[in-house]
């Protein structure tokens, strides 16, 4: 534009300003002493005053007021530095708007090259600016967004190199944003997790399709963070992928939880799965949701075949009832409850179970499922009536015994005449009964051995010094025949010792017995012997002993037994069935 | 310790010294012992045959319950006494007494009261 005024224009000054007036933009020609020696149409339409008024116009009045200092400052300096300068600012136009304008204005010269004043030019940029300026307004917003953001924000190229992050991405990933730009975003991924993000990238490039996933970044300080990345590809207008944008969430403590809960999830499953006790959920209405292996084992069912089903498929009606009403008082009174009931196992079997169970309660209180603990209890419970069983048959022996013993001091005290005598009598026989019980209680009150018994009624009498001689086979007796053989036996060797063959020193006792035939049954036969004693005097009345052996024994072995007093030797003999357990 | 006028009573124990024992206590008592039986099918073909005045069973007789001899005497008409040395009557025969053992001859002698009225 400056050269215009080396050569003259081949217009008249009418032409140069119709042409002027017909141009869409403002222009103004100044002297030196900044009056004005030209305005055009757009000029003076501009201000809205008469073309007089325009030429004397001082603009300074319509300057925005924000933007009055800038401007003045701002042309002066455009003035004094004698080139062309341009300003940009808010004039009130006629109709009272505030229009961007922006102006250039230039050094005029004469032929002689003198300064002569100035040639200005403005056009309208409202539309223009305005549009910057929203822009600007939705970048600055975009960018504080980005900025204050809880999110990190990362921008990586197609080589995964960092192009942008904002500072929570660095706060998350624990590395500068400048050490982050000089690195790839594989370098900070933990090396387990790379070969699972690199497919998604690439696949995210190659085809544009965004991924969501958690990985971990290494920190500089060694640190392991979980992190949450929404990934999404970025693009130029003309749809060139250029980079991808990550929108990163830390989620380390929900990781963290996670691993927590699934640790103890899996500590209680392998106590759940090992327990020897028993242990049962159900819902509300009796449905049984788990049981563990226990009692799988123990009913005999597969566990999907129990899961399902309600404990009443278990439980014989009465034992529900016990149940329900246990039921019933959790939930009237809360608390757990101690329940002894019989289940039935797949093969019918009774099982009796202790259970504690209780109510499980949701955030407010309300019952919504009930667990149990239970064990088998089938065992103590068999064992126990057994003990009761033995202690009853404890007693019933007791007062047997008692009542022998009693029978036994009335025999022998009846027809003393002297007490000393029928103590010594009763003590013996007490003696006597001792003994056996002590054999039988050695075989557990089961069979005892025949020869075995008699060999220890006759041992207080001189049994050791070989003054009897026992042969017979070895026979296993009951308890009770048992007893009333050894009292028996000792009555005779009593006899003996006091009137018979062993009241001499060269007296003997021979005792046989053998197992026999008659009619088809086995019988037992037993001979007591004495001989080489004094002579043998039938006596004149029967005691005790002899009303024991002939009567006592007799009854027990439901045979014969008779005592004959021969004058060499007094026999016993016995003939009866073979007792029951010697068969 | 008299007046049952030689009253006959079935004895079934099968303990014979605890048989000769009531033996002794019933003759004290002035009274005829018939048995005494120690087990259950002699005791019954007593209960069942014998003139009898009154009965003393052991409810246990090596293993078996004297029950069928208990039910003989009711169907003749005969008072018996359970003697036992633990437990209860047998079910069925609530009113009848038990003497336990071991017995006095004193406690012989107040049942066989309580039954013969």
């Amino acid at each position: 534009m400056s050269e215009v005024g080396h050569e003259p224009l081949p217009v008249g000054e009418d032409e140069f300003r119709m042409i002027a007036d017909s141009a869409p933009v403002a222009v103004w020609v100044t002297r030196l002493d900044r009056t004005r020696s030209f305005v055009n149409r757009a000029y003076v339409e501009f201000l809205g005053v008469s073309y007089d008024e325009a030429l004397a116009f001082d603009w300074r009045r319509i300057i925005h007021p924000e933007d009055t200092a800038r401007l003045l400052a701002e042309s002066i300096a455009g003035e004094a530095s004698m080139a062309t300068f341009a300003l940009e600012g808010r004039y009130r136009s006629a109709k009272g708007e505030w229009r961007w304008l922006h102006s250039t204005s230039s050094p005029r010269r004469d032929a002689q090259g003198r300064h002569i004043g100035f040639i200005g030019v403005a056009h309208d940029v409202t539309e223009a600016k305005l549009a910057e300026l929203a822009l600007r307004d939705s970048e600055a917003q975009l960018s504080a967004f980005i900025a204050q953001s809880t999110a990190g924000f990362a921008q990586v190229d197609l080589d995964g190199r960092f192009t942008l992050v904002n500072d929570r991405f660095c706060e998350i990933a624990g590395w500068s944003r400048e050490e982050l730009m000089a690195m790839r975003m594989l370098e900070i991924t933990h090396p387990d997790d790379r070969g699972r993000n690199r497919p998604l990238f690439d696949r995210a490039v190659a085809i544009g399709e965004p991924y969501t996933h958690e990985k971990r970044y290494i920190r500089k300080d060694g640190g392991v963070v979980w992190v949450n990345n929404s990934v999404s590809v970025i693009r130029r207008p003309d749809g060139e992928p250029f980079g991808v944008l990550a929108v990163t969430i830390d989620v380390t403590d929900r990781r963290e939880a996670e691993a927590r809960l699934r640790e103890s999830e899996t500590r209680f499953r392998t106590i759940f799965e090992q327990a020897n006790d028993f242990l049962i959920t159900t819902t509300l209405d009796q449905v049984i949701t788990s049981v563990n292996p226990a009692v799988a084992a123990a009913l005999g069912y597969p566990e999907h075949e129990i899961v399902g089903a309600t404990i009443g498929d278990f439980m014989a009606p009465d034992q529900l009832a016990l149940a329900m009403e246990a039921f019933e008082q959790k939930v009237r009174e809360g608390g757990s409850t101690r329940l002894t009931v019989t289940v039935r196992a797949r093969d019918g079997r009774p099982l009796t179970w202790e259970i504690n169970s209780q109510l499980t309660t949701d955030a407010e209180g309300k019952p919504i499922a009930l667990h149990a603990i239970g064990r088998d209890v089938t065992e103590a419970k068999r064992a126990e009536t057994h003990l009761r069983l033995l202690v009853d048959e404890l007693n019933h022996r007791v007062k047997n015994t008692l009542a022998i013993v009693q029978g036994v001091a009335r025999q022998s005290f009846k027809d003393a005449t002297d007490p000393a005598i029928a103590r010594a009598a009763f003590e013996g026989r007490l003696a006597a009964l001792s003994e056996a019980h002590n054999l039988l209680t050695r075989e557990h009150w089961g069979t005892v051995s025949m020869a075995q018994i008699i060999g220890d009624a006759v041992a207080p009498h001189g049994g050791k010094q070989d003054r009897f001689s026992l042969a017979g086979p070895d026979l296993p007796i009951l308890p009770k025949t048992a007893i009333s053989l050894a009292l028996a036996i000792h009555e005779l060797a009593t006899n003996a010792v006091k009137h018979g063959a062993l009241s001499v020193p060269e007296g003997r006792v021979a005792i046989r017995w053998a197992r026999g035939l008659a009619d088809g049954r086995a019988r037992l036969s037993l001979v007591w012997e004495e001989r080489d004693g004094p002579e043998v005097v039938t006596p004149t009345r029967r005691g005790f002993g002899t009303r024991m052996i002939e009567r006592g024994l007799a009854a027990e072995l439901g045979g014969q037994v008779t005592i004959e007093f021969r004058r060499a030797g007094l026999i016993c003999t016995v003939d009866a069935p073979l007792p029951e357990g010697a068969e | 310790m008299s007046g049952y006028g030689a009253l006959r009573v079935l004895v079934v124990e099968d303990e014979p010294v605890v048989a000769m024992c009531l033996e002794d206590i019933l003759e004290a008592l002035d009274c005829a012992t018939v048995g005494p039986a120690g087990g259950l099918a002699e005791g019954l073909a007593l209960a069942e045959r014998e003139e009898l005045g009154a009965a003393i069973l052991d409810i246990n007789l090596a293993g078996e319950r004297s029950i069928p001899i208990a039910e003989a005497l009711r169907a003749r008409g005969v008072p018996f006494v359970f003697a036992s040395g633990y437990g209860a009557v047998p079910e069925g025969f609530e009113e009848v007494p038990l003497v336990a053992k071991p017995y006095r001859e004193a406690d012989i002698d107040a049942a066989l009261r309580a039954i013969l009225g």
